[in-house]
């Protein structure tokens, strides 16, 4: 990622935005491993940017995002400057590749849409997102007998195969886990647009959990998967700042 | 919540945790606050992405310990 400033025009990505500069600035380097996180206020608000090469992040954006590397760093970079700042306030973090031409264009965004932020300021206040993940595991495998014929084979190889349809008790087991993470989560939201492939992925959500509720999300998490020890697995990831609850407008987030 | 138990995978508290490739793009693509108007990027080729990502993602897993402490010794 080549960084010629005085050949290359910038542009300013943007991070996220929050109420407030917290006590200490972050002292990190941006998306392209180069410039510095730098903040600008802007009608009551602080936007978190760094100037970047518009080459790489405005032409050529949607070129880059299908060079997996590419892909696969920038994004990693992104998520590292904004789990920082989150560390230290509450951030609405803004979509992976959101960029302007200039301050003014950026404030006037802002300004045009701060209301609406104030009000989601309010509902992430004090949260962190959360992924929740169930993966049914593979029985263990009995060793193969003596196979004299062509149906013993197919019955051999039919005990290996992993049963796909889950039983009526496992559904049943779901609903109970799903609604006992409602009952603690603020807000759910689907999630999974990259992982979903997953081998044996049976369940997956984000959530939006109060930090004064994350004791009972993990005591809640270790009961279930103390229940399922033999055949599922579950994997939390987080607290992520909350990326799955601030993409408005959208319908996709369900709010209690 | 960066240990892990016997019962449950709990991964991410710690900076220095390692969440998976596949568990960053799902939390960071496509994902946060959309500012419109005469913004100058749109994502309008995110779905085409996913398509291919699906597939190949679970083999590119391995990259992300390199590229992340990459990222670190960038930013020290």
């Amino acid at each position: 990622m080549a960084a010629d400033l005085k050949n290359d025009r910038r542009v300013l990505y943007l991070y996220g935005i929050t109420e407030s500069r917290p006590r200490e600035i972050p002292d990190l380097i941006g998306v392209d491993r180069f410039a510095p996180l730098e903040f600008i206020d802007c009608d009551g608000v602080v936007c978190w940017i760094s100037r970047v090469s518009a080459d790489d992040f405005e032409t050529n954006l949607a070129r880059n995002m299908e060079n997996l590397d590419w892909l696969a760093e920038t994004s990693v970079a992104h998520q590292r400057v904004i789990a920082a700042i989150a560390r230290q306030t509450d951030i609405l973090p803004t979509r992976f590749g959101t960029v302007f031409r200039t301050e003014n264009s950026l404030c006037k965004h802002i300004t045009r849409r701060v209301r609406g932020l104030k009000k989601d300021f309010g509902r992430i206040k004090g949260a962190d997102e959360w992924g929740v993940k169930v993966f049914a595991m593979q029985p263990a495998i009995s060793p193969i007998g003596k196979v004299r014929s062509g149906k013993d084979y197919l019955k051999a190889k039919a005990a290996m195969l992993p049963n796909r349809r889950p039983k009526p008790a496992t559904r049943d087991e779901m609903v109970k886990f799903e609604r006992a993470l409602e009952s603690i989560a603020t807000e759910t939201a689907p999630s999974g647009n990259v992982s979903r492939g997953q081998r044996g992925l049976s369940f997956q959500t984000s959530l939006l959990v109060k930090r004064s509720k994350r004791k009972r999300l993990e005591s809640l998490l270790e009961k279930f998967a103390r229940e399922w020890a033999h055949d599922r697995r579950i994997e939390c990831t987080g607290p992520w700042p909350p990326y799955s609850f601030v993409s408005r407008p959208d319908d996709r987030v369900r709010s209690k | 919540m960066s240990a892990s138990t016997n019962a449950v995978v709990f991964a991410g508290d710690d900076p220095g945790d390692e969440m998976t490739l596949l568990d960053i793009l799902d939390h960071v693509l496509n994902q946060g606050v959309i500012l419109r108007g005469n913004v100058v990027i749109s994502l309008a080729g995110v779905d085409l992405v996913f398509l291919g990502l699906d597939v190949i993602l679970t083999s590119v897993e391995t990259a992300l310990k390199h590229m992340s402490s990459a990222t670190l010794r960038a930013a020290k």
